[in-house]
């Protein structure tokens, strides 16, 4: 793939994250429910004290980090190249640590927020290889 | 001549593994940091009620006045800690501008979806409606919320709350904790959270009269209630 059209991969990889992370903010500080494929798992997961750090929701800090890579995409130099692909690489340990909480402590899945957790590593991968060949 | 590929792969691959555990380090640092500071609803244990009741009839899962034409169905599970938050911000507004003053009658419904604490807690509140004490149970499980299925449920804790409600008889209530009674009333819970289409908690129903009742959405503000509540008293 050219370099192009990975740069246009990771743009829209990264924006499917801000749309994500973005409504699950925005359902946050609205006080609305997500639309949940089955009933239960979703309030669960949202209303869980695994759902904040410090008073701040997980979506939002989502919402940060795919925001930061978008600048860093836009920006497009080598050392925006790292820096996108090393906090995608944060994303993806840390979404691994959100699955296995959601999977194993909650004992419930929030679709959402596994979409939130899981369009990182796509954005990783593309990241990793336009770092790679820069 | 053949040196120098080879050393810059190895300084490549030497800052692969470079920002690999810097990655990895951050991300720990992430994770360490979501579970200390994570708010698990603490038993914070406060030992003064957030909500009076004193005074207000009660009727089993109901509060106030069964002669209220306006009904406020809460659906709640005692572990969730948006429940707990509605309790303490906006009950209090509930209880005393509405339900004391014989305006609007109160009902509880408890869910259990969380998972097994909230089936005690449940049992225990329903057995404590058995002696017209369910909202001073709830609202004292709520003030000593703790991590969901944690096993914060004891009954050393109930037995302390029950003993501070007027008029608990604490035997009694964990006698009947575990009756065919109150196993009922938690499948009659159950059935008209699935009738009502309840999916979240606290989900909150108003309902006028005999008329169907109609969900409303106030968040935490004691002021949205309100208008929700003047504008079903009004018709």
């Amino acid at each position: 793939m050219s370099d192009r059209g990975l740069r246009i991969a990771a743009l829209l990889v990264t924006l499917a994250g801000i749309g994500i992370a973005g409504y699950l903010t925005w359902a946050h500080f609205a006080d609305q429910s997500v639309v949940c494929v089955q009933g239960g798992g979703c309030e669960k997961v949202q209303e869980s004290s695994y759902a904040e750090i410090a008073g701040v929701p997980v979506a939002t800090l989502g919402l940060a980090s795919y925001l930061t890579i978008l600048a860093l995409l836009l920006w497009d130099a080598p050392v925006a190249r790292l820096s996108a692909a090393t906090l995608a690489l944060v994303g993806v340990f840390f979404s691994a640590y959100l699955v296995v909480v959601q999977l194993f402590v909650i004992d419930a899945v929030c679709i959402w927020c596994m979409a939130n957790d899981l369009v990182v590593a796509p954005a990783l991968a593309v990241l990793t290889v336009r770092r790679l060949r820069s | 001549m053949a040196t120098r590929p080879s050393s810059r792969q190895g300084t490549s691959r030497r800052s692969i593994v470079i920002v690999i555990a810097a990655a990895a380090v951050v991300a720990l640092a992430l994770v360490a940091g979501a579970l200390l500071l994570r708010d698990d609803g603490g038993s914070s244990g406060s030992a003064t009620p957030d909500v009076d009741f004193t005074g207000i009839p009660q009727e089993g899962a109901v509060l106030g006045d069964l002669g209220a034409t306006v009904r406020l169905i809460e659906y709640a599970d005692l572990q969730c800690p948006a429940c707990r938050e509605y309790t303490k911000e906006v009950e209090p507004t509930l209880v005393a501008d509405y339900v004391r003053p014989g305006r609007v009658v109160a009902e509880f419904r408890g869910m259990t979806f969380i998972g097994s604490d909230s089936v005690t807690a449940l049992r225990f509140v329903h057995a404590a409606g058995l002696q017209n004490r369910l909202w001073q149970l709830q609202e004292a499980l709520y003030r000593n919320q703790g991590a969901e299925n944690s096993g914060w449920v004891t009954d050393d804790l109930v037995r302390d709350l029950a003993a501070d409600i007027p008029g608990l008889d604490v035997d009694k209530l964990f006698a009947d904790k575990n009756s065919a009674e109150v196993t009922e009333l938690l499948a009659e819970d159950a059935r008209n959270a699935q009738a009502d289409q309840v999916s979240e908690t606290p989900t909150l129903l108003l309902q006028i009269g005999d008329a169907e009742p109609y969900q409303i959405h106030i968040g935490f503000d004691p002021g949205a209630l309100s208008d929700a509540l003047d504008d079903a008293l009004q018709g």
